[in-house]
């Protein structure tokens, strides 16, 4: 009974002296992360408000433009974060079934995923700005015939940019937890930050889900 | 306990794969021509069922506190009022603005 009890003080020493439990101190940081989510799909929303406005002004200044991107590479990082987005759920998974191995390996799938996506979101803008295709009044690439091209590239870089900023914190936000989880913090009655993190992440995947079609795919 | 829904690894892969697929059909009809403006229409309906097949089954929704649903449903609806409203102006306009 003694033993039992002690293992019981042991995995609650996550619990805050202000919520009566764990189920109520997990449920309220996940509320609290919805909360964040939704000014996080209203930040973004703004973005996609200017694409449409721009694109309700000049739609065939998105048909020319979007031939500068390169759909294979778009296509291939929609796979990418999609791949990541199932190794999050797999790392929460682990969590929850106590298996702190399994979690670290997939937290570690999941970082070199995002560096994967980065990598390539890397060569797609050094080839851009190879060629002066910069945001606003620094852009200087002649091959594209639109006198407002440089609207087009200043919303995908802002779009893209806000996004890949996204992915930089997640990088971060997930080193942080295989420290987390190698100091044996999580366990299946504690994984809180597994799953916020978590669900940061899958929002960026859901961003990352309508940026393709609308620069990538249009034609 | 609401919070806490364990999915299997089948159900996770399966899902997964079902993304990738609707990856897939979002390339595959580029491939085919389909008139303005249905090939926007049919760009976002797919790219909107698979933000719905992943807030609700990776973000786990679908097993959640209603509450979740709501703020989520909230956000949604505050994003597409804003698209609204802006576009009752711009889309209205004789000229838009000479400069941008």
């Amino acid at each position: 009974m003694a033993q039992t009890s002690a293992e019981l003080e042991e995995r609650l020493d996550h619990l805050q002296h202000h919520f009566v439990d764990s189920d109520q101190q997990f449920d309220s940081s996940k509320m609290g992360m919805w909360v964040f989510l939704v000014t996080e799909i209203l930040t973004f929303g703004g973005l996609f408000a200017a694409y449409i406005v721009y694109r309700s002004w000049y739609p065939e200044l998105y048909l020319e433009a979007s031939t500068e991107l390169n759909a294979f590479w778009g296509t291939v990082n929609t796979a990418v974060l999609i791949g990541s987005s199932l190794t999050v759920a797999m790392a929460i998974r682990s969590a929850q079934l106590n298996q702190i191995k399994g979690l670290i390996i997939n937290l570690w799938i999941t970082i070199g995923l995002a560096v994967t996506f980065m990598v390539i979101k890397y060569f797609e803008y050094a080839e851009k700005f190879e060629k002066g295709i910069l945001p606003g009044r620094y852009y200087s690439y002649d091959g594209l015939e639109h006198e407002k091209a440089n609207i087009f590239f200043s919303i995908y870089y802002m779009m893209t940019g806000l996004h890949g900023l996204h992915v930089i914190i997640g990088i971060g936000l997930m080193l942080w937890l295989v420290k987390k989880a190698k100091q044996k913090v999580f366990h299946s009655g504690y994984y809180t930050p597994v799953e916020i993190t978590g669900l940061f992440w899958h929002l960026v995947d859901v961003i990352w889900i309508f940026l393709f079609p609308l620069l990538y795919l249009i034609d | 306990m609401s919070g806490h829904h364990v999915s299997s690894a089948k159900f996770l892969w399966g899902i997964a794969i079902a993304l990738f697929f609707l990856t897939f059909i979002t390339v595959a009809v580029t491939w085919i021509t389909i008139p303005e403006p249905w090939n926007v229409v049919v760009a976002v309906a797919i790219a909107a069922v698979k933000a719905l097949i992943v807030v609700l089954f990776f973000m786990n929704l679908w097993w959640d506190e209603k509450f979740n649903t709501l703020l989520f449903i909230m956000g949604v609806v505050f994003f597409l009022l804003l698209i609204g409203i802006t576009l009752l102006d711009t889309l209205y306009r004789v000229d838009p603005v000479p400069s941008f």
